[in-house]
């Protein structure tokens, strides 16, 4: 009963029917781009390649969670904010209140867990759009921040973080630096170059892979995984897709968006965790738009705002697009006023593609 | 598609050919600032980077992180670093986060010199070779002195950047100068125009007893100075600002502004571009930290300044 | 016939003031087709909805194979046999044939301490099932908004008969569909009976009705006009049971009896 006019699928049609093309272009185009234009710019050096890695795996750990919200329907426009708070929450609990490191940081986790629960039950029972719910939570959270570390410490910024993070194992966890012998074996063998003064001197000037992005990998991989793989990615499928048709056939819609909210909120404490231990400090501004920058780079990577449809690999090649256009243009040169220009322009033709991919599917006109 | 993909390539490309610097013969410095996007008292440092960069015959690159966020700038000065430039001039907006990037950049051999924010200690531990700029809580100190011996005993604090830990100082050494407690005298004021008049308004009424104002730039000292005039408090209420712009000379002038704390960031942005070229070029380096501020400008020598105001003072 | 699988005696439902169901009775058997007819608030989704579980009836009896139930959720009326195949409700176009299939019953195999979905066999028997309502799809991955709206109420149908479904109530199912599309859902509508589950086959159209019905019963202002078997009514009458007789009627004759 398959009707003729439709029967014939060419092979570029089905293979543009994925959420992942446009962004896997992309990725290949700006690469190709940034090596033409900026190859010998020291942006494809082994620091210039730790530079914009762990910037773009920084948008991946708050793409990852965004990405599966937003199939199961919601937005989270509170992340950025809860990034600021999770980091307060550990400097004083661990610098001012002299809780053990790995004590305040999964304090910190149990925290934010709790904001993404309430930010889900509020959205699942009051029936308001995330939109509003979470945008009062991005001034809450801002706010809360702003004050909780001028009450503590009369500063918007609260150091110290690094010496009594010193030999915590889950300090390390976050901000630690791994395969630290492969990196000084390539430095011995001439693949990486060593710091020539100061206390560094001979030591490899990219020391090793950091864990923030080792926890991007992880989280991208199991965010692919549960979605693509699991019974729960097909809820949050499902969810999103069209929670009406979902509870009809017993699918655990609130359940699903709750858990969500708090897999985005985990993430976002996650990217916290890891600056607050890199950088030894944490203050009341940090997180500022990362709300907006994580849903762009799931929009770039082929989600469709409208949820139910979307990729956890697509939502990471937008966060290296975006990470390498926003570090590459540098390197190019190219005035950073005008990133932003550069970025609406992605955005929107990521939009206008991703619409145009939703109505191969659906078979609209 | 293809047609969109063509689009997007375009875009990149009118983007960065539209942008690239006029390439200098000589050589390539990065300044790097933690001043956000909305931020215009930067404007006088990005012109005094042009002017050194064009008597220099180098090219400077001005820097920041979009938001303000210090994280964020930590990055762009490891990018900065990346790309081998003959110098980095950059902020010590916060010593914990930045330490990490300019201490890597010291050790890969590149020259870098502080300006700005963060002390003249800091600057030395980071291995930079000079540091240009104005302590930030003597600042603050000095004007609490001046209204203090006019007889200020109740203030305002006006922070339009409270995220950032040297507008903070600024108000505690203020408060430390006329010997009390900064509590809620420093407000929050947010940096939309409308919203700090309304604040400053609205803590006016709210505490008569002010007899005293410190705004920590152009920023929050305009809505302030338009809050004061709503009210009929201009000139009569001590007032006193961070930093220059046409407005508050004109303000000094009028009598509705009693000073303005000047770091003269013409310097901060000019001499680092200056003393680098010299160093890249004849191996040499002024030996001490060089203080641009703080000076004061008010009614008796504004003439001189506000013709410039905003632009190179 | 054997007795019925679901009976409803004298259902009545009030929403607050408004009766929707002033007294309706129905059954339905294994096998059989039982078409309820009805024009646009004649009471029919209010109907459907208490025998689905989701209202529960003001006051009246529900019987499933002779013996009284109450539903208090659309699960217990799942969990008892009853599957409903809603007019637009039913499928979720951006995912794929399988995905929606199995949707909230997803078969799983272990993985050391994982359990994944099992592709293999959701895609094998989801075209499987397919196949046997007639329908062959070019694969199992392709996205439901890719079929055409016959073809996503076959889906529905079958997901329904495949996870147990003793009584599938079908709401207007060719209500938006075409001549051709349509033809194919009653053909799966006959395929379903023949396997002895009871269909509700709810509809205002009485040629759909006929092609496929055993049993009639006409539902108008809340109330059951009566229920005929198939050979004991004409088209005509059905019709005129709808709309309540006389103007149709009048209405008929001047356009030359078209509709």
């Amino acid at each position: 009963m398959t009707d003729e006019r439709i029967k014939q699928v060419s092979a570029l049609r089905r293979a543009m029917i994925r959420p992942e093309l446009g962004a896997t272009t992309g990725t290949l185009l700006v690469f190709l781009f940034f090596l033409l234009i900026a190859g010998d710019s020291g942006m494809f050096s082994p620091e210039g390649i730790r530079n914009w890695t762990v910037v773009s795996a920084q948008f991946a750990i708050i793409a990852v969670g965004a990405c599966l919200l937003m199939i199961a329907g919601e937005f989270d426009l509170s992340v950025g904010s809860m990034i600021g708070f999770a980091g307060v929450v550990i400097a004083i609990l661990s610098v001012q209140m002299g809780w053990p490191v790995w004590a305040a940081i999964l304090a910190a986790f149990a925290i934010c867990l709790a904001l993404g629960w309430v930010n889900g039950m509020l959205v699942i029972k009051t029936g308001l759009p995330s939109f509003i719910v979470t945008l009062a939570f991005l001034y809450i959270l801002r706010g809360l921040t702003i004050w909780l570390s001028i009450l503590t410490t009369r500063q918007t910024i609260i150091g110290g973080v690094k010496d009594v993070a010193q030999n915590d194992w889950l300090a390390f966890l976050f901000g630690g630096v791994v395969l630290k012998d492969l990196f000084a074996w390539f430095a011995d063998i001439g693949l990486i170059e060593k710091f020539v003064a100061g206390t560094r001197a001979g030591q490899p000037v990219v020391e090793g892979v950091p864990m923030l992005v080792i926890w991007a990998l992880l989280l991208v991989a199991f965010g692919h995984v549960l979605l693509t793989r699991t019974k729960f990615g097909n809820w949050i499928f499902a969810a999103g897709g069209d929670a009406q048709a979902a509870r009809y056939v017993g699918v655990p819609v609130a359940r699903v968006k709750v858990t969500m909210f708090m897999f985005t909120a985990f993430c976002a404490c996650v990217f916290a965790t890891c600056q607050v231990i890199e950088f030894g400090s944490a203050a009341a501004d940090r997180g500022l738009l990362k709300e907006f920058e994580a849903i762009i780079c799931v929009v770039i990577g082929g989600a469709l705002l409208t949820g139910g449809y979307g990729s956890v690999i697509g939502a990471a090649l937008g966060a290296i697009i975006f990470g390498v256009v926003q570090q590459g243009l540098f390197f190019s040169g190219a005035e950073s006023s005008l990133f932003r220009v550069f970025l609406g322009t992605i955005l929107i033709l990521a939009v206008i593609l991703n619409t145009y991919i939703r109505r191969m599917i659906t078979g609209e006109r | 598609m293809r047609k969109t993909l063509t689009a997007i390539a375009a875009a990149v490309f009118a983007v960065a050919g539209f942008a690239a610097p006029a390439s200098a013969e000589g050589e390539k410095f990065v300044l790097v600032s933690h001043a956000p996007d909305s931020d215009s008292w930067w404007n006088t440092i990005k012109n005094a980077i042009a002017v050194a960069g064009d008597q220099m015959k180098v090219s400077v690159e001005y820097r920041n992180p979009p938001t303000g966020d210090l994280a964020d700038m930590a990055r762009i000065v490891e990018q900065a670093a990346a790309s081998r430039p003959d110098g980095i001039i950059v902020t010590i907006a916060d010593y914990d986060v930045l330490s990490g990037p300019i201490t890597e950049a010291v050790a890969r051999g590149i020259p870098v010199i502080t300006i700005n924010s963060g002390t003249v200690e800091q600057s030395k531990k980071l291995g930079a070779l000079t540091h240009v700029g104005q302590p930030e809580y003597d600042a603050g100190f000095g004007a609490g002195e001046r209204l203090g011996a006019a007889g200020a005993k109740k203030f305002l604090c006006v922070n339009h950047y409270i995220t950032n830990p040297a507008s903070v100082e600024r108000c505690q050494g203020f408060a430390a100068a006329l010997g009390v407690e900064l509590g809620n005298q420093m407000i929050d004021a947010g940096q939309d125009p409308a919203e700090i008049q309304n604040k400053v308004s609205a803590f006016l009424q709210s505490n008569p007893d002010t007899n005293a104002i410190l705004a920590l730039g152009p920023t929050s000292a305009h809505p302030t100075l338009a809050a004061l005039e709503q009210s009929g408090k201009a000139g009569s209420m001590m007032f006193g600002t961070f930093d220059l712009s046409g407005e508050i000379a004109a303000g000094i002038k009028a009598g509705k502004i009693d000073f303005a704390i000047d770091q003269q960031p013409y310097l901060q942005g000019y001499l680092p571009v200056v003393f680098l070229t010299n160093l890249a070029r004849y191996g040499v380096m002024p030996s001490n930290p060089v203080n641009s501020g703080p000076g004061f400008v008010t009614k008796d020598n504004i003439e001189l300044v506000e013709k410039l105001a905003g632009q190179y003072r | 016939m054997s007795a019925p699988l679901i009976e409803l005696k004298n259902i009545q439902k009030h929403f607050g003031p408004v009766i929707a169901l002033a007294g309706v009775s129905f059954e339905v058997k294994a096998g059989e087709c039982h078409c309820l007819l009805g024009d646009n608030g004649a009471g029919k989704s209010t109907f459907i909805k208490t025998m689905s579980g989701v209202h529960k009836p003001s006051s009246g009896e529900i019987l499933i194979d002779g013996k009284p139930v109450t539903f208090d959720s659309p699960r217990d009326a799942m969990g008892a046999g009853i599957a409903t195949v809603y007019q637009d409700l039913a499928m979720i176009p951006l995912m794929s044939v399988t995905r929606n299939f199995w949707m909230g019953r997803e078969p799983e195999k272990r993985f050391g301490p994982f359990k994944f979905i099992d592709f293999d066999k959701a895609n094998k028997v989801t075209l499987e099932e397919m196949a046997s309502m007639g329908i062959h799809l070019r694969g199992a991955e392709q996205a439901v908004g890719t079929l055409s709206g016959g073809e996503r109420q076959t889906v529905a149908i079958a997901r329904a008969v495949y996870f147990g479904a003793k009584v599938l109530i079908l709401d207007e199912p060719t209500s938006a569909l075409g001549v051709r599309q349509t033809s194919n859902v009653l053909a799966t509508i006959d395929k379903v009976r023949k396997r002895g589950i009871g269909v509700v086959f709810i509809t205002h159209n009485v040629r759909h009705a006929m092609a496929v019905g055993d049993r009639f019963t006409v539902l108008n202002r809340g109330k059951t006009l009566g229920t005929a078997l198939r050979g004991e009514i004409k088209p005509e009458e059905l019709q005129d049971l709808m709309a309540g007789g006389k103007e149709l009627a009048e209405l008929e004759g001047s356009l030359g009896g078209t509709i």
